[in-house]
């Protein structure tokens, strides 16, 4: 009887679940009608965390990009709706020296900073010489990146010159990134953290008003460079951290959008309860759940049970299961799957825990346990955050794949303070990683595997100098083919040989706004995403 | 009297600095780290020698006694330091948040009263009829129901029936009181509910007792009107352990609310708490500890002073 009534909630909720979907789907199918934009309105949003500091080249949170973007521009800049072109955003135009060494950009005219001062070539200068050479008590989180930077120039008031070590095809991508704020270069000779606490720039929004644990606002600069940009009057970033506080905000019409994503329930809620007024915008994210194994404790130091752990995870099955509830989804390798660098699933396949036929895999695991020695029902812990989404369920799935191979679990979630603490002090046997980029760019993405003492983002304590070559040689090939070649070699092994850190699955974005907001296009990476300068609203 | 108050006064400050040793210590044994939290919890690439910097420019890197020693300096001076995080006054981040937590607690305690002491009181007076049941069945469901459970009730009841949602940015009283009366009146309401319930169930059961004693019985003998007997001789004396309570609960709600806060989306006090723990961010923990503890001296001041107020027998000598 029970069961009866069980399967009838379970076709019903089933059946709701597929006309969710279908609303979904048929949101995403139906176009917004074409409009001209249409100037004036203020664009509220939701923000689900705050600026710790007013300065990009000194933070890495989105949280600070949200809010505080508009004022700003960047010397170059992604092409959203063409992602990853690279286009001028105060470079009118560059040039690149056929050895690959010399960066020269051709400054925009007529630009000014929101206090009326024109921008020159030495603002970008100053702006990047705090980035990577910075001096004294400045901190820049993205020195390290720029290490094949030699020198910048600024030869005349128009002109930029970059001079690298060697040539990088990944530099023209990272000085697209969306922290590397164009700051005033008299403001930075007086006070080099001046920006920490304050706003100067040259973007499409002027500063308005900061209240912390409330609210930010910005107001159109008049004097935009861009001609009839920005389109609106002003926007308001609302603070918002509780998920069920942003998703009524956006409900109620109060927030037309939060920029950084929803779980398939909260867009299925937005969705049901606005109906048509609402579109879904969703895609692959530049985010992953990883699992990194200490090496340095026993039998994590055997590669055959690192390797017998990932053949266990039916990542297929788990990605089809998982982004029903989950903002997980794709399956994928060191590179964002759809990505230009990514291993098409053909092969894919052929890396251990990737397989298509998980018996198999299992069987192999089995194997590979007995000739590491490790019994059945052997125990260990598996260390992760006390963030419900995704980490959570990632770790309740990696648990279940587990135990299938015989090994019993145990679920250790902690606080971020105390997760990050054990796990950069290797106080753990396993732990769920994770990583969140701005770009899709092997330099980036790669550096968390390379041996721990070149990358601190490595907590698997390993020392691999096959890695560290093979990082070092990709990084520096200008050869499409020839890199992507390089990036399988390091994929296979990391991910199969070695098996030193494993992929758990890459996360699905979703993005429900009002239809209202029109001239925003999601990107891969939630850090790329609002200068607001061709957002505007309809009627 | 005077010298009552300001002896009780003066011992508010070995009180506050023994909070002050204890807080300092106990934020330091829970692991993480402010500097990791900032540039490494968002899952990018940050080099040792930058954490180290960061480090070194909060103050981190020097002994335990050294940084208390700095802390303690500042406090003499009413500095309550930097927030390190936001790098701004820890005594501006609270100023920013102190208004709206002290409103709320204002009107969650008014309608805590208004409803607790004549509901209390009805129920003692028709003891074991109807009007006592009815009066129980609402104060108990008032303590079982978490306010902020009854808050997102509140919120999705709003949302489904009129898709309205109140404001979600804090708009001061003085500025624009209609704005702030209507972000701040669903809050109050679900706090001042389960309020009311304590001080409901604590009014009567008070009330019952000094309803059995000698001079009310002697009062009835009088023939005196049962308005008179209870508003007169009796419900001001049952009020000594309703005000205990009520203060208790005001101090409660100053830094205390914090899933109601964020259920609401409220720039309070208890907001902040939780940010600033999970960031580890020292010296705002520090500086919100102090308040909550003074919040809970000065309001035992007060309830001592309403007590001789209240109940003339009552002297402080």
């Amino acid at each position: 009887m029970s069961t009866r009534r069980s399967g009838g909630r379970t076709v019903r909720s089933a059946g709701l679940a597929f006309l969710v979907g279908i609303l979904v789907i048929g949101l995403l199918a139906s176009p917004i009608p074409a409009q001209a934009p249409k100037p004036g309105g203020t664009l509220t949003y939701v923000v689900s965390a705050e600026p710790p500091s007013f300065d990009a080249h000194r933070e890495t949170t989105f949280a600070m990009l949200h809010p505080i973007r508009p004022h700003y521009n960047l010397l170059v800049k992604f092409d959203m709706p063409n992602y990853p072109k690279v286009v001028g955003d105060l470079a009118e135009n560059w040039t690149i020296s056929q050895d690959g060494l010399t960066y020269t950009f051709r400054m925009r005219r007529g630009v000014q900073f929101h206090d009326g001062s024109p921008l020159t070539s030495r603002d970008v200068k100053a702006s990047y010489d705090k980035i990577i050479f910075p001096k004294g008590d400045v901190v820049s989180v993205r020195q390290a990146t720029y290490e094949m930077v030699e020198k910048i120039e600024a030869p005349n008031p128009t002109t930029v010159v970059f001079r690298l070590k060697w040539p990088s095809p990944s530099f023209l991508a990272n000085l697209a990134s969306p922290f590397n704020w164009i700051y005033k270069a008299d403001i930075l000779e007086k006070e080099p953290r001046w920006y920490e606490r304050n706003v100067m720039g040259t973007g499409p929004f002027k500063f308005v008003e900061y209240v912390r644990g409330s609210h930010w606002a910005g107001v159109r600069n008049e004097n935009y460079f861009v001609s009839g940009r920005p389109y609106l009057d002003g926007y308001r970033a609302l603070f918002i951290r509780a998920v069920a506080a942003q998703v009524a905000a956006v409900r109620s019409g109060q927030a037309l959008i939060e920029f950084r994503g929803f779980t398939p329930a909260q867009r299925d809620d937005i969705v049901k309860a606005l109906g048509d007024k609402v579109v879904v915008q969703e895609g692959g994210w530049l985010c992953n759940l990883l699992v990194v194994f200490n090496v340095n404790r026993t039998p994590f130091s055997d590669a055959r049970f690192r390797r017998a752990l990932t053949l266990a995870i039916d990542r297929w099955g788990g990605s089809r299961a998982l982004s029903q509830i989950t903002l997980l989804g794709p399956v994928g390798g060191v590179m964002r799957p759809g990505s230009e660098f990514a291993t098409p699933d053909s092969e894919l396949v052929r890396l251990a825990g990737y397989g298509r036929d998980i018996g198999a895999a299992r069987a192999e695991a089995k194997k590979l346990l007995t000739e590491a020695r490790v019994p059945e029902g052997f125990e260990f812990t598996l260390k992760n955050r006390n963030i419900p989404m995704p980490y959570e369920p990632a770790g309740v799935f990696l648990i279940d794949q587990w135990r299938q191979i015989g090994l019993r679990v145990s679920h250790v979630v902690q606080e971020t303070g105390p997760y990050l603490a054990d796990l950069r002090g290797g106080n753990y046997e396993a732990g769920i990683d994770f990583s969140c980029d701005f770009m899709d760019e092997p330099d980036v993405q790669l550096h968390k595997f390379i041996s721990a003492d070149r990358s601190p983002a490595n907590y698997g304590g390993y020392t691999d100098r096959v890695l560290d070559r093979l990082f070092t040689e990709q990084s520096r090939t200008r050869d499409p083919e020839k890199r992507l070649q390089l990036i399988r070699q390091f994929e296979k092994r990391v991910l199969d040989e070695k098996a030193y850190q494993i992929y758990v699955l890459w996360w699905h974005r979703i993005i429900p706004h009002w239809t209202k907001l029109r001239g925003w296009k999601m990107g891969p990476a939630h850090h790329l995403d609002p200068d607001l300068q061709d957002v505007w609203i309809a009627d | 009297m005077t010298r009552y108050i300001a002896k009780r006064f003066l011992l508010m400050f070995p009180t506050l600095v023994a909070v002050a040793v204890l807080i300092f210590v106990l934020v330091r044994v829970v692991p993480g780290d402010i500097v990791e939290l900032r540039l490494v919890s968002g899952g990018m690439f940050v080099t040792k020698e930058v954490v180290e910097k960061e480090r070194i420019r909060l103050g981190l890197n020097k002994p335990i006694w050294q940084q208390f020693v700095d802390w303690m300096v500042g406090m003499v001076r009413l500095d309550l330091g930097t927030s390190m995080w936001t790098g701004a006054p820890v005594s501006q981040e609270i100023a920013i948040r102190l208004q709206l937590s002290l409103q709320l607690a204002f009107m969650a305690t008014l309608i805590a009263v208004v409803l607790a002491v004549p509901l209390g009181a009805l129920a003692a007076i028709r003891r074991g009829t109807w009007i006592d049941y009815a009066v129980q069945v609402f104060s108990v469901a008032g303590l079982a129901v978490p306010s902020f459970w009854l808050g997102i009730l509140l919120i999705l009841f709003l949302l489904t029936y009129f898709q309205w949602l109140p404001p979600l940015t804090f708009t001061s009283l003085w500025k624009d009181p209609r704005a702030n009366l209507l972000q701040l009146i669903w809050p109050a309401l679900a706090v001042g509910y389960r309020y009311s319930a304590v001080a409901t169930r604590m009014t009567r059961s008070a009330l019952l007792e000094v309803l059995r004693e000698d001079y009310i019985r002697t009062a009835w003998s009088k023939g005196l009107a049962e308005r008179v007997i209870v508003r007169r001789h009796a419900l001001r004396n049952a009020l000594l352990p309703v005000v205990a309570v009520i203060g208790l609960e005001f101090a409660f709600l100053i830094g205390g609310l914090v899933v109601t806060e964020q259920v609401f989306n409220l720039n309070g006090i208890g907001k902040l708490f939780v940010e600033a723990i999970s960031r580890r961010d020292y010296t705002l923990i520090q500086g919100l500890m102090l308040l909550v503890a003074f919040a809970y001296v000065a309001v035992n001041l007060v309830i001592d002073l309403l007590y001789a107020w209240l109940d003339p027998r009552i002297t402080y000598g």
